[in-house]
């Protein structure tokens, strides 16, 4: 019993269980004894082949089926949960039978499926290997009765080579070195083949052929078991040729002269290699020299010569030697074809007679005139350029355009050479307008140009040559001949219509990017073409004067553009007329309008926003032709495609269900505006900016202003530039209608220094407000205290300089002192107009605020003016409001002075005159 | 579709808008026909046999675009009033109102999975919203505009929108970027090619524009009709051989897609026509 239970192989961590351990014997008894088939079924338990016992279902098994046995826990199988989220996506787990198979089923199964076996393993490394390895396990695991480590021989499997196994049956052991008794007999044959050997100076003859698998043979007879060792040690892999290669199978001479290049292993490999050769398993003995005697073992096997490799392997050596030593073969060939004394191939004879001789030429005579000095071609091209013959004459093509496009390829063309005529006629093969390039339309033309810019290049890139070159032109063109001396050209029209030709002919746009882009001749049309003002000629030839001067730069004269009798509107007028005219002629020009009347320039000035100049119907016909042209113009640049970058908020990727680009990105910087936006935000800019020159308007400064108005307007011009670095307001509205209290006095205080008409708009809102009883009463408290309107004028310097704090002090005798001019003066206007009272009226009013925030005032006006009526409306009874309030507030200040007060009652007349006056006015 | 099956009478009038009908379009399959007017309401009709089915009131101002899901479940419109209104159409109850623009709502269009409505307003602003969650907040808002934000198309990743500063813009979403093509002149109205490969706008210069949208390139110019001041819808026809688009006479011209030619043109309203065509033969 204990010795079966000890063979039992145990997997895993055996469970001490009482019960278990108790069937399994009974089991194990019972079947012995044939008494299971007796047991009641119930009672019966079926176990595998390991005893254990299987499960036999959920309900069946009692405590400990489906859980010691096949599923993992003692609830049976484990439901799977799945857990999937935007994160951590669940992967489809891929089920297959081998999850639901106990693992001896596996094996069942397996015996079905393919796989690898120990049998075929083809170079029987591995399965030797694993089998060792096995058997040292096995070892370790059990002590044998064989002490020390098991012989490997008996481990190995049989996958040795069919020669190796041989060698075991003949008695030779692994590890041990080949002793052949046979060999013995050999010996003095071997003796005799040494001596000769070492005289024939074949020292080291073969210490390649050592054959890789057979092992030395010692030349002593002494029967010893020698370690043999490894080849691979003795002759270490020193090329870099495939395993068991060799390049000189077929031609073992060259091995000689491979050898002295090959460093090491000289001294020992020779006397190793002698020996070798008798050697019993030495059979790749081919280098055998001729007139030795070959042994019967050492017969060149007819199966192993390879005809055919012999001549890749004479060229795999030949190569090897020059790239190895190339400077040291050439030179050892030189002799060995030379001088035949030593060197010689073995196996070679060298011929008596040799066919190859080689041939020597003499030097090439140098010719007795000969300067060695280059002689660069540029002067030749140059010289031969201008020496050519020039192409006739041709005249332009009609197409505007494409003459355009010739002058400026043959420009270029001209300046970089004939590669870039070649580059673009290649590009714009598909072109139809660049044909010319291709002999088309326009070829003559484009050849003349060609040539034209050719000589205008040589010379002005060449100006030293010019003196030896120009007497050899004899057909000397008038454009020629003016570069030479020097002239220019006429017709610097072309500068001004540089601008227009990139708008209009896009195409033209890349020959305008050479920075040294000389106009081609033929944009040169004389002047006298255009002659706009044909009737007028002194007009004309004032004309002519400014085209002259416009296209001469600098400074202009002073009676540029117009006589001197001339008054300077009309010399104006005529500048701008000049200007349009110019400018349609350009025009002219390239939108194929060779001729222009002055009336139609006059329109054509008037197209161009020119308000002054009369325009009949002529000239609408020509805005048209002049829109049009811009027409064209737009539609060459547009559409003008642009990129940003733009960052989509996280939510909407989220719902057009795509991945956010800037993942995890930090935000992209605010993109610039643009300078368009800008001028969209003007009028708002604006309006801001006169917002934040009143709010910074200190107390102070309007005080100042109040005090001294002439002064306020240039005050108003510094704040200007002060409030250029203002901060803008949060809200223009508010800023505008809350704060009413101070806006009001200034809406009216404003029109001190307005143009009459708004004066009186003005007026006429005051008015309507007047007409409430309540204000009138307080206007007339007010009246007494205030200041009139032309005080400001003569107030002492002194108030400006008043530091806030006591303007409310300074006040007081300002405004008694001041008192009775006051009253003198309106009496005096009560005999005035109406309509001017009114506005005086407003004036004190207004100068009877404190004067806080006035220029504001100004400002909101003229920003509001521009609103609209409900605006407007809304602004004024906000006023109205405010007013009534201020004057109670107003009222109630004055109350607690005394002097004050007093007037008030002297004003009472004055303020009934007004009363009669409103009524009368009703 | 040759130019001889190009419609020429017309199918039905559908009448009753107290007002000026402002917008018509029609659903994804062409069945109904939704159209909304200065009379506030947003109408559902069956074109076909000239059926009015239901009246959304809700607008506070007059309707200038209304959009229905691919499901037709849902409606979305915009108008004066600001606001961008999410219908239920079924129980024509309003689900949402996102407010936000400043001023005047011009289009209105869902997303390819009705979760997102995207705005265009007079504020110079794209306002994309949200219908899935609760919020009546923008997700986002695109303000690059310099000017009036006239029309917007969606496609699966891209907002594309037409703005009388004189450009179409596209916003990828993918990608993260904005192209804008400008075409120089306040464009009036944007349409994709069911290809979706190339956008036509209509311009204020009496001009339909076929831009190429990849590149960016003009491909054609539509002209003979006049459209100088107000919003005239433009379409392709949906084999994407003709060009519709809308004259302020009241007459519906067609051109051949390739040649610009005008192949049909027709008087079909009386005076000046905002109208919206999808055709769907």
């Amino acid at each position: 019993m204990e010795s079966d239970e000890d063979d039992f192989v145990f997997f895993g961590t055996p469970i001490e269980r009482e019960e278990d351990t108790i069937s399994r014997k009974k089991k194990s008894i019972s079947e012995a004894s044939g008494q299971l088939r007796t047991l009641a079924p119930w009672k019966q338990e079926v176990r595998d082949e390991e005893g254990r016992r299987r499960f036999h279902g959920a309900f069946s098994g009692g405590f400990s089926a489906g859980y010691f046995n096949t599923v993992g826990s003692k609830e049976g199988w484990t439901p799977q949960t799945f857990t999937s989220s935007r994160k951590k996506r669940a992967e489809i787990k891929q089920q297959d039978l081998s999850n639901f198979l106990d693992d001896d089923e596996k094996a069942e199964l397996e015996g079905n499926s393919l796989g690898t076996s120990m049998q075929f393993d083809t170079f029987g490394f591995t399965a030797a290997e694993i089998a060792r390895k096995q058997s040292e396990k096995e070892q370790n695991e059990r002590p044998s009765a064989i002490p020390g480590p098991a012989p490997d021989e008996l481990v190995l499997p049989a996958t040795d080579p069919i020669g190796v196994r041989l060698m075991l049956k003949m008695g030779w052991r692994r590890g041990q070195s080949v002793k052949s008794s046979k060999s013995t007999h050999y010996d003095a044959r071997r003796e005799a083949r040494k001596a000769f050997l070492a005289l024939a100076g074949l020292k080291d003859a073969e210490v390649e052929d050592a054959s890789e698998t057979a092992a030395e043979l010692p030349i002593d007879d002494v029967i010893q078991l020698q370690k043999s060792t490894p080849v691979y040690v003795l002759n270490p892999k020193k090329d870099m040729y495939g395993l068991g290669y060799d390049p000189f199978k077929g031609a073992p001479e060259f091995r000689e002269n491979k050898r002295p290049h090959l460093p090491g292993n000289k001294e020992s490999g020779t006397k190793r290699l002698l020996l070798k050769k008798e050697g019993l398993f030495s059979f790749k003995s081919r280098n055998v020299a001729p007139g030795f005697g070959i042994g019967a073992l050492e017969e060149l096997d007819a199966e192993d010569e390879d005809v055919y490799a012999s001549g890749y392997d004479f060229e795999a050596f030949v190569e090897e030697e020059e790239s190895e030593e190339p400077t040291r073969l050439t030179i050892e060939d030189k002799k060995k074809s030379s001088s035949k004394e030593h060197g010689i191939l073995p196996g070679f004879k060298a011929a008596s007679n040799s066919d190859y001789q080689s041939e020597r030429f003499d030097p090439p005579v140098v010719p007795k005139d000969f300067v060695p000095h280059h002689k660069f071609p540029a002067t030749l091209e140059v010289n031969q350029k201008l020496t050519e013959v020039p192409p006739s004459e041709v005249p332009p093509p009609m197409d505007n355009n494409l003459k355009v496009l010739i002058e400026g390829v043959a420009t270029l063309v001209a300046r970089c050479g004939t590669l870039f005529e070649e580059l673009s006629r290649e590009k714009n093969q598909s072109n139809p307008l660049f044909d010319f390039l291709n002999g088309g339309n326009g070829h003559d033309y484009y050849k003349r140009k060609l040539w034209e810019a050719r000589q205008k290049h040589c010379y002005t890139s060449k100006p030293l040559l010019n003196e030896k070159i120009a007497p050899n032109t004899q057909t000397m063109t008038a454009e020629t001949r003016g570069n030479i001396l020097g002239e220019k050209p006429l017709n610097r029209t072309a500068k001004d219509l540089k601008p227009v030709v990139p708008a209009t002919n896009d195409f033209n746009l890349q020959f305008h990017l050479s920075d040294t882009f000389t106009e081609p001749a033929s944009f040169v049309e004389p002047t006298e073409i255009a002659k706009p003002f044909q009737h007028d000629a002194a007009k004309q030839e004032r004309f002519e004067q400014y085209l002259k001067e416009k296209y001469h730069g600098g400074l202009r004269t002073i009676d540029a553009g117009g006589s001197s009798k001339m008054s300077e509107a009309a010399r104006a007028r005529e500048r701008l007329e000049f200007e349009a005219a110019a400018g349609a002629i350009t025009q002219g020009k390239w939108g194929k309008e060779s001729q222009l009347s002055g009336q139609q320039i006059l329109g054509a000035s008037a197209g161009l926003g020119l308000q002054f100049t009369s325009g009949g119907s002529e000239a609408c016909i020509i805005i048209n032709t002049v829109s049009q042209a811009e027409e064209t113009i737009k539609k060459s640049i547009f559409p003008k495609r642009e990129e940003f970058q733009w960052r989509p908020a996280l939510l909407l990727c989220k719902r057009f269900d795509l991945i956010d680009p800037y993942m995890g990105k930090p935000p992209p910087p605010p993109r610039l505006r643009s300078k368009l936006d800008s001028l969209i935000f003007m009028p708002d800019y604006i309006k801001s900016s006169t917002e934040e020159r009143s709010a910074i308007s200190s107390p102070q400064l309007d005080e100042k202003r109040r005090t001294n108005v002439m002064d306020a307007e240039d005050k108003v011009e510094v704040e200007n530039v002060e409030a250029e670095n203002v901060e803008r307001p949060v809200d223009l509205y508010k800023a505008i209608f809350s704060d009413d209290s101070d806006d009001e006095e200034e809406t009216i205080n404003f029109n001190q220094h307005d143009d009459p008409t708004k004066k009186i708009e003005a007026a006429n809102t005051t008015l309507s407000r007047l007409m409430a009883d309540d204000f009138l009463e307080s206007l007339g408290k007010e009246l007494g205290l205030e200041v009139p309107p032309d005080q400001p004028y003569q107030l002492p310097q002194a108030t400006q300089k008043a530091t806030v704090q006591d303007i409310s002090q300074k006040y007081e005798p300002i405004d008694s002192a001041s008192h009775k001019t006051t009253d003198t003066q309106i009496t005096k206007e009560l005999n005035h107009e109406i309509m001017k009272k009114e506005i005086k009226i407003k004036q004190y009013d207004s100068s009877s605020d404190d004067g806080k925030g006035r220029k504001r005032s100004k400002r909101v006006y003229d920003s509001t003016d521009d609103l609209s009526d409900g605006y407007r409306d809304r602004h004024s009874s906000s006023r109205h409001k405010e007013r009534k309030k201020e004057h109670r507030k107003h009222s109630k200040h004055r109350h607690h002075e005394s002097p004050s007060r007093s007037r008030h009652s002297g004003h009472k007349g004055y303020r009934d005159s007004k009363k009669d006056k409103k009524t009368r006015r009703d | 579709m040759s130019a001889e099956d190009l419609p020429k009478n017309e199918a039905n009038v559908l009448k009753g808008h107290e007002g000026a009908v402002l917008t018509a379009r029609f659903n994804r399959d062409g069945n109904y026909c939704l159209s909304g007017g200065k009379d506030r309401t947003i109408r559902l009709w069956n074109p076909h046999r000239g059926i009015h089915i239901k009246t959304y009131k809700s607008h506070g101002r007059e309707v200038r675009d209304v959009h229905v899901t691919p499901d037709n479940s849902k409606i979305c419109s915009c108008g004066g009033d600001r606001q961008v209104f999410y219908w239920d159409v079924s129980t024509g109850r309003v689900i949402r109102k996102f407010r936000g623009h400043d001023s005047e709502v011009n289009a209105v269009k869902f997303n390819e999975y009705a979760s997102v409505v995207v705005s265009a307003g007079y504020d110079r602003s794209l306002r994309a919203w949200d219908c899935r969650s609760h919020s009546t907040e923008p997700i986002q808002i695109i303000d690059t505009f310099l000017d009036s934000v006239m029309s917007v198309c969606l496609t699966k990743t891209e907002i594309i929108a037409g703005s009388v500063d004189g450009t179409v813009r596209t916003f990828d979403i993918r990608i993260g970027r904005e192209l804008s093509d400008d075409l120089g002149q306040p464009v009036n109205c944007i349409s994709l090619s069911n290809d979706g490969n190339c956008v036509l706008a209509s311009c204020l210069d009496s001009t339909l524009r076929l831009l190429d949208r990849t590149t960016g390139e003009l491909l054609q110019e539509y002209k003979g009709h006049t459209c100088k001041s107000f919003k005239m819808d433009c379409c392709l026809t949906n084999s994407d051989a003709h060009v519709v688009g809308g004259s302020e006479d009241g007459r519906l011209f067609f051109w051949d897609l390739v040649d610009a030619s005008v192949v049909s043109s027709f008087r079909a309203h009386s005076s000046v026509a905002s109208f919206s065509l999808f055709l769907y033969t």
